[in-house]
């Protein structure tokens, strides 16, 4: 029931705002509406500490022996981390739009506040029928908004990260079908371990990281408010399945191959998050590097580590990539608690980030180093992103109420993620591995003595993966090869059917059904 | 009253009727309201159940006997009667905003009839004869008068007319055996023929090759009802044969057989859809997925299979017509639906373009839409008993989705900095934007259409026993 009323209070106030538009266009007061519907949502997903693990069941689908799951949503430790990063982005989204140039802007508001409880849904899903409802929901919001917005071939990018995701789901759905076929029902609570590694790989496809590749289509369309929703909410949305691999780690003969294509394409992201030219157009990396730790967490035994990473992606990033006017305190505070955010030392919130729980293997020796190189680059970016000259407005030429609202909207994520790196999970409040903390600290010292020193360092735009159109990519040749194949393939299956439907086609016919008669045959009394 | 009269001979004589009118819009409130009332009486009025007081009384007698043959509908076959005339409905209803009334209504409801006589008639081997002069009737529907036919036309009727020899050979072979049942000889003889029979009959692989060049050479809307209604009535009455004889449903090389049948069908449409690119012979390739997954469901040879054949009648009948509607109307925008002509639609037609993609996905069993949860227990059934069946299964409904991806991706493509607009006339954009919610709704609360199906297998009492 506590679920029930998040969730709606989300989808209500969206709709009222949406209402209120078409309605009302110059009502005054809509700003106040969303704002109203997302603090009590950010509240009521507080307040879900007092009644855990909460449980929300939607009427069956059909016999237990026909529909293995229904959709069902469970509200737990593992998950509670997760529900109130993404609230708390919500009512950050809302309380930031004050000083933003299009305010006010209720449709952006009800989709951010839609997309948001969509979020909600996705990671307090129970089982994989749930979870891929739900993605599916998202992905086709984002599918839809990416359309109407991009121009010209732009829009196959946008349908290419829409298939990557739908194998992820597909993933996911195979990870059920393999749990059945052990005659177990799958649901996120006791996974088996052999379905593990479908887990990871699904979330990694979803998130860009296995195969490395951007998930999402160019920046340009969606950018501060509505645009960090849709990623964030996005990657939390997929990372959330990690939480519920099985502690004792994965069982299969790919995972030490998977950590080591994970390590590379997180510091993949990090050099390029620390050489983008501004952080809405690194953002994407930033998502890649972060999920990176996080899969990896999980590939190391360490789920809960891998909430540690993406609570941090989501909170940190929701401060960062939602500032936009100069204001030397609230940028100090933002470098410092994001900094300790990320930062995996000691009674952070990513404390617990680089624990292994798993057996020791060649591959988690492999991958210390490029780990802990891309975290190094990772922190040196933020605080490049977040100490940049930026362009924009002061906050004291902003309207008074507007002075106050907006340093709420940066604090309350920075807020969150000291509060739940202090109470989050079972496992915060952690020394974790300070080895691990010190080394990618004094990495990050050494590459901020660095940066002006060598202009490698600096920020430019060319990449092995492709964000903007018209840019020719490494990893696009690759792609080139998959497709040229393809096309090949496609060429084959047209002289088939040419054959099938020319004029000897029912002969053929007849010779495939005593090919096929002939194989079943022996097998007939 | 007699339920054969109402659901077999009036439609039947209303169709002969309806030939009588020109005008599209008086021919689509005739036939579409008919079938809607049907529709609604097979589902309030039970059949052969005594309705009312002492006082007043009434039934629906469930029988009829002609010319020495019965035609029995059961209480069971209302459910059924209201489904198929509910989506015949929905056909007609979208005829007129493709200007195909004319085409479609008569013939069509003249088919419906034949069809529901082909399940209704006692013996039931005559349903053979039945189905066949539908396939005849439909002949003058997808081909006029003054156009030659094609290729796939031909192919269409060779191979339909080809099942009914085979079935019939295999009714006399079967009626021996009910004298002599332990005869091994003639079991085997009796089944290959009715197995040949019936991959003539529901197009099953290699025999398909009609459906996508018979959706190249007629128009889609019309082909599309095609798809939904024949081989939908055909699995009924091979169900029946399975029904009616022990030794057809116990034999685990039948089982097997069916299996192989339905996922070689999957694979090769799946592996057909992901390389095509005409958006007519995709759909084409979609309904042969569909009667693959029909015919695995049947393989299961369990209750939940039984279960599963009748939970697809919905979403497959709501896909196709979607799906054929939202085709012919971007056909009418263009010479031929290939991928070169339909660059760039969706910004002239972004509804029908929807429609397209939403269909080609619920068939392929995408998330969110009607196709879903009969996959998803499909697909969970099959895991239960062999992983690697499900990996072949989800290989084929991949095919089907890489199918719907590259639609999406070529008609949302533009060269030009192109705007969006709306070019769907108002019925065109109702009538899809109704179906896709249809689509939507159904993908999440499957629950919905149980009042309909829950009764259904009771048609077949020793299936899945």
């Amino acid at each position: 029931m506590f679920i029930l009323i998040s969730v709606l209070l989300l989808f209500a106030t969206a709709l009222s705002l949406a209402i209120l538009q078409v309605m009302r266009p110059n009502y005054r007061f809509a700003w106040l509406v969303a704002a109203g519907g997302a603090f009590l949502t950010w509240a009521s997903v507080l307040l879900w500490q007092a009644r855990m693990p909460l449980l929300l069941e939607l009427p069956s689908w059909g016999s237990a022996a026909l529909f293995a799951n229904s959709p069902f949503f469970l509200a737990d430790a593992v998950n509670w981390p997760y529900a109130l990063a993404l609230t708390t982005l919500g009512l950050a989204v809302i309380l930031t739009a004050v000083v933003r140039e299009n305010f006010p802007a209720p449709f952006p508001w009800a989709g951010a506040l839609t997309l948001i409880g969509f979020g909600l849904l996705a990671v307090l899903a129970d089982n994989p029928l749930t979870l891929v409802l739900i993605w599916t929901a998202l992905d086709v919001t984002e599918l839809t908004t990416q359309l109407i917005s991009v121009e010209g071939r732009a829009s196959e990018r946008v349908v290419a990260g829409f298939a990557a995701r739908a194998v992820g789901m597909g993933l996911v759905l195979w990870a059920g079908w393999v749990s059945l076929s052990r005659g177990i029902p799958f649901d996120f609570r006791s996974p088996l371990p052999e379905v593990g590694v479908y887990l990871i790989l699904a979330a990694g496809l979803r998130l860009g990281v296995l195969p490395l590749h951007l998930a999402y289509a160019t920046e340009s369309a969606v950018r501060r408010g509505f645009g960090t929703t849709l990623r964030l909410v996005s990657a939390a949305s997929s990372l959330v399945i990690l939480a519920r691999i099985p502690a004792q780690g994965i069982i299969s003969p790919l995972a030490p191959f998977l950590l080591v294509l994970v390590a590379g394409a997180g510091l993949y992201g990090g050099w390029m998050w620390v050489r983008s030219p501004d952080e809405l157009a690194g953002r994407p990396y930033w998502v890649i590097t972060l999920a990176s730790f996080a899969i990896a967490a999980a590939l190391r035994g360490n789920p809960l580590g891998s909430i540690a990473w993406g609570s941090a992606l989501v909170l940190a990033g929701s401060a960062l990539f939602l500032s936009s006017i100069q204001h030397k305190t609230l940028q100090r505070i933002l470098l410092v608690i994001g900094l300790w955010g990320i930062s995996s030392l000691p009674f952070s919130p990513t404390a617990s980030g680089w624990d292994v729980s798993a057996n020791s293997s060649w591959a988690i020796w492999l991958t210390w180093p490029l780990l802990l190189a891309a975290q190094a680059l990772l922190a040196a970016g933020f605080i490049r992103q977040t100490l940049r000259p930026a362009a924009s407005v002061p906050l004291d030429a902003q309207i008074a109420w507007a002075r106050n609202i907006y340093p709420i909207g940066i604090g309350l994520p920075l807020a969150v993620l000291i509060l739940l790196g202090l109470f989050g999970w079972d496992g915060a409040r952690l020394l974790g591995t300070l080895p691990a903390g010190l080394v990618a600290a004094a990495l990050t010292a050494t590459l901020l003595w660095l940066t002006p020193r060598l202009r490698w360092l600096n920020p430019i735009r060319a990449h092995w993966i492709r964000p903007q159109q018209g840019e020719s990519s490494r990893l696009d040749s690759f792609y080139n090869t998959l497709w040229n194949i393809y096309r090949s393939l496609g060429r084959l299956s047209e002289s088939v059917s040419a054959a099938f439907e020319g004029d000897g086609g029912i002969l053929w016919a007849l010779l495939f059904l005593v090919l096929f008669l002939s194989l079943l045959a022996p097998r007939i009394p | 009253m007699n339920a054969p009269i109402l659901w077999i001979f009036l439609p039947l004589a209303l169709g002969g009727f309806l030939l009588l009118f020109r005008h599209e819009r008086v021919l689509t409130i005739l036939g579409g309201t008919s079938v809607l009332v049907l529709s609604l009486l097979a589902m309030l009025i039970p059949i052969d159940v005594a309705l009312g007081s002492d006082a007043f009384s009434f039934k629906l007698a469930g029988s009829l006997n002609v010319l020495g043959r019965s035609f029995v509908l059961e209480t069971a076959d209302g459910p059924l009667l209201a489904i198929l005339y509910g989506l015949a409905a929905m056909w007609f209803f979208g005829a007129e905003s493709l200007g195909l009334a004319r085409r479609l209504i008569p013939l069509g409801l003249a088919i419906l009839s034949l069809l529901v006589a082909a399940i209704a008639v006692r013996p039931f081997l005559f349903a053979a004869v039945f189905i066949e002069i539908a396939v005849l009737l439909s002949v003058p529907m997808l081909l006029p008068p003054s156009q030659r036919p094609g290729r796939g036309i031909l192919r269409y009727l060779i191979f339909q007319t080809l099942a009914v020899p085979f079935i019939l050979l295999a009714g006399w072979l079967l009626t021996g055996l009910e004298t002599s049942p332990g005869d091994v000889t003639l079991t085997i003889q009796s089944t290959a023929m009715l197995a040949l029979g019936f991959a003539f009959l529901l197009a099953v692989f290699p025999f398909y090759t009609w459906i996508p060049m018979l959706m190249e050479e007629s128009p889609p809307y019309l082909v599309g009802f095609l798809l939904w209604l024949l081989p939908q009535t055909t699995a009924l009455f091979a169900m029946g044969f399975l029904d009616r004889y022990p030794f057809l449903r116990l034999s685990t090389e039948l089982l097997d057989a069916l299996r192989a049948a339905g996922l070689l069908m999957v694979i090769s449409a799946g592996l057909w859809a992901m390389f095509q690119r005409h958006l007519g012979r995709l759909m084409g390739y979609a309904a042969v997925a569909e009667t693959g997954f029909l015919l695995i469901a049947l393989s299961l040879g369990t209750a939940n299979g039984i279960q599963l054949v009748f939970l697809q009648i919905i979403p497959r009948g709501l896909g196709l017509a979607v799906w054929a509607l939202s085709l012919s109307t971007i056909q009418s925008h263009t010479d031929t639906p290939r991928f070169s002509n339909v660059q760039g639609m969706a910004r002239i037609l972004p509804f029908a373009s929807a429609g397209v993609v939403f269909a080609n996905l619920s068939v392929a069993g995408f998330p969110l839409l009607a196709g879903f949860p009969v996959r998803m227990a499909l697909l969970e059934s099959l895991a239960r008993q062999s992983l690697g069946l499900t990996l072949w299964l989800a290989l084929g409904l991949l095919g089907l989705t890489v199918g719907a991806v590259r639609t999406l991706a070529v008609t949302t493509l533009s060269e030009a900095e192109a705007g969006w607009s709306s070019r769907e006339t108002r019925t065109q954009f109702v009538l899809i934007a109704l179906g896709v919610l249809a689509l939507i709704v159904l993908g999440f609360f499957p629950q919905a259409s149980q009042f309909l199906l829950k009764n259904l297998p009771a048609l077949f009492e020793n299936l899945g026993q």
